[in-house]
């Protein structure tokens, strides 16, 4: 399948079996602007329906990963953005792997200052790495802003206290890779920083050996663990592990190891994997 | 007054002072679980619950695995596969760790070695977590076709979500040390050298035992219980725990014995009950 090439502020690509979104506006550090959140949404659908991408890689052109809304849009044109109000205000917002329901592994590669709303695309990857010259600050506080979801799912993610402090302390408070390392906010830090893209690839193209079907269940299962009390995502996931029991990928991957070779896996039939993992208010048409 | 223990196969179960052992015990086939061993499993946690004389159990393995999941030549050989488990796993009625089991006194799951795909049920589900400085941590189940769930979801409430994704992800092609299990807050100790494992987890478990059991109950369960519900509500289900302890001997007998500088006379722990 090939993918549009007609994206104004993002650059939408695939390498092997690894699809790329890479945040393209670097003059204005990767803000996002009307256009973009439109694209975003666009570029994480076609990217997760696309069956030759078994990965997707997150990651920004420039010195900079992603510093949120574009502000200056803001000040000049709000009607630009009177939709992004409308969604944020109903937390519908769609422009993250999250929103959106993307059930193929996410792997955000943080290549520079990813600050404020730039966090909400750290908070909902799965795997998050970084280069040695990233910097995570949310600014927003400090601006007489509001920090909520990205904070929230962060907090969720690692220990609290330091997600408050930096909330907190807006502008004045950075975290370095290395603290985020410590923090098990990133679990690998690129250096030189310019081996980044490499580094994620190699790791995307590991992950690509794995069941994508496994892999699907996987996450929605972990995902969904988010939304509820022990025992009840304990209870679903115990569903979810039943439920793909006879699946070809689940004779074919003993056999491989046994017989040496690489598994031939099945394409990802969505329908196997199940409703979207983000509420569980479908609880009801999964049973 | 001294229990006897049930003869079991895959499990060993021992009693050193106050702490109980629990030692998976198939070394050569690095402690994979099979059906049998899963129905001993169900019956050792009770025996130990259940042991007046055990404070503290501790979980560890025999050989250079501490556990690596469920025994796939079983599951491959017999034409039954995974279906045996089927109606179980579907009503999440299984019974293999502490927690499934509703254990009251304090676990100590000690590493030894390989800790690979199922092994993690009993990591996510000890309340301590202690290993040997050669122990290995992966998760195969997505490189074999097979979904990461339960154990998963019971670390991500322990530790940080990334890597648990991570790991859950990657699959075989990567292992986590025991050094970055410990800074990720996975284990709370590393033991060096590797054969000193289980003396200081003897050591650790009999640190606890000094401590009264049935508050310790009651703390584990108000932990416990919080990891079912949002903070507010937690934390009213935690007050019910703390107020339960309220004119127990321990809460009088803890004080005193303070004061008066000697070791607290605590009452037995009561066996649970259903």
């Amino acid at each position: 399948m090939s993918l549009r090439t007609d994206y104004e502020t993002l650059v939408v690509e695939r390498r092997g079996p690894v699809g790329w979104l890479i945040f393209n506006r670097p003059d204005r550090r990767n803000a996002m602007d009307a256009t973009m959140l439109d694209e975003l949404e666009q570029a994480w659908t076609e990217l997760d329906d696309d069956p030759d991408v078994r990965v997707i890689v997150n990651t920004g052109n420039g010195p900079a990963f992603q510093t949120g809304l574009d502000v200056v849009q803001l000040a000049k044109n709000k009607e630009a953005l009177r939709e992004q109000s409308r969604r944020t205000k109903r937390a519908e917002l769609m422009f993250t792997p999250w929103h959106l329901d993307v059930i193929t592994p996410v792997i955000c590669a943080v290549n520079g200052v990813c600050a404020g709303g730039g966090l909400h695309f750290v908070a909902d990857a799965d795997i998050v790495i970084a280069s040695s010259s990233a910097r995570f600050t949310d600014p927003h506080v400090s601006v007489g802003q509001v920090s909520a979801f990205e904070t929230i799912a962060l907090a969720r993610r690692a220990e609290f206290e330091p997600i408050m402090r930096m909330a907190l302390l807006g502008r004045s408070e950075t975290i370095t890779p290395e603290r985020a390392y410590q923090l098990g906010i990133v679990s690998q830090v690129v250096d030189p920083p310019d081996g980044l893209r490499d580094a994620a690839q190699a790791l995307a193209e590991t992950i690509a050996r794995n069941s994508p079907t496994a892999m699907a269940v996987s996450k929605r299962a972990l995902w969904r663990a988010l939304e509820m009390g022990l025992t009840d995502a304990c209870r679903t996931g115990a569903r979810d592990l039943a439920g793909v029991w006879g699946h070809p990928d689940q004779e074919e991957g003993p056999l491989a190891f046994a017989e040496r070779r690489d598994p031939v896996w099945k394409a990802l039939d969505r329908e196997r994997v199940g409703p979207r993992y983000r509420s569980t208010d479908d609880e009801g048409e999964r049973a | 007054m001294s229990v006897t223990y049930p003869e079991l196969e895959a499990l060993k179960l021992e009693r050193r002072g106050p702490v109980g052992w629990l030692i998976n015990n198939r070394p050569d086939k690095l402690n994979a679980m099979t059906g049998a061993m899963r129905e001993e499993f169900a019956v050792a946690w009770k025996a130990l619950d259940a042991d007046p004389e055990v404070r503290v159990i501790v979980h560890t393995g025999e050989g250079r695995a501490f556990q690596t999941g469920v025994d796939v030549e079983e599951i491959a050989s017999d034409g039954v596969g995974m279906e045996r488990y089927r109606e179980s796993m579907e009503n999440f009625d299984i019974h293999f760790t502490a927690w499934h089991q509703g254990v009251a006194k304090p676990v100590i799951t000690a590493v030894n070695g390989l800790c690979a795909g199922g092994a993690f049920h009993w990591v996510a589900d000890a309340d301590i977590v202690i290993a040997a400085s050669d122990a290995q941590f992966f998760d195969p189940h997505v490189s074999v076709g097979q979904v990461v769930s339960i154990e998963a979801i019971g670390l991500i409430r322990k530790m940080p979500f990334e890597a648990v994704m991570r790991m859950a992800l990657v699959g075989r092609f990567e292992r986590m040390s025991a050094q970055r299990a410990y800074e990720l807050g996975m284990i709370s100790q590393i033991v060096d050298p590797p054969e000193k494992l289980r003396d200081v987890a003897q050591e650790l478990a009999e640190t606890i035992a000094r401590n009264s059991p049935a508050a310790m109950a009651a703390t584990k369960r108000a932990l416990w219980g919080a990891q079912e519900a949002g903070l507010t509500d937690a934390c009213k289900a935690g007050a019910k725990e703390l107020v339960s302890m309220w004119g127990h001997p321990d809460q009088e007998e803890g004080p005193r014995s303070f004061a008066e500088k000697r070791e607290p006379r605590w009452v037995d722990p009561v066996a649970p009950t259903d």
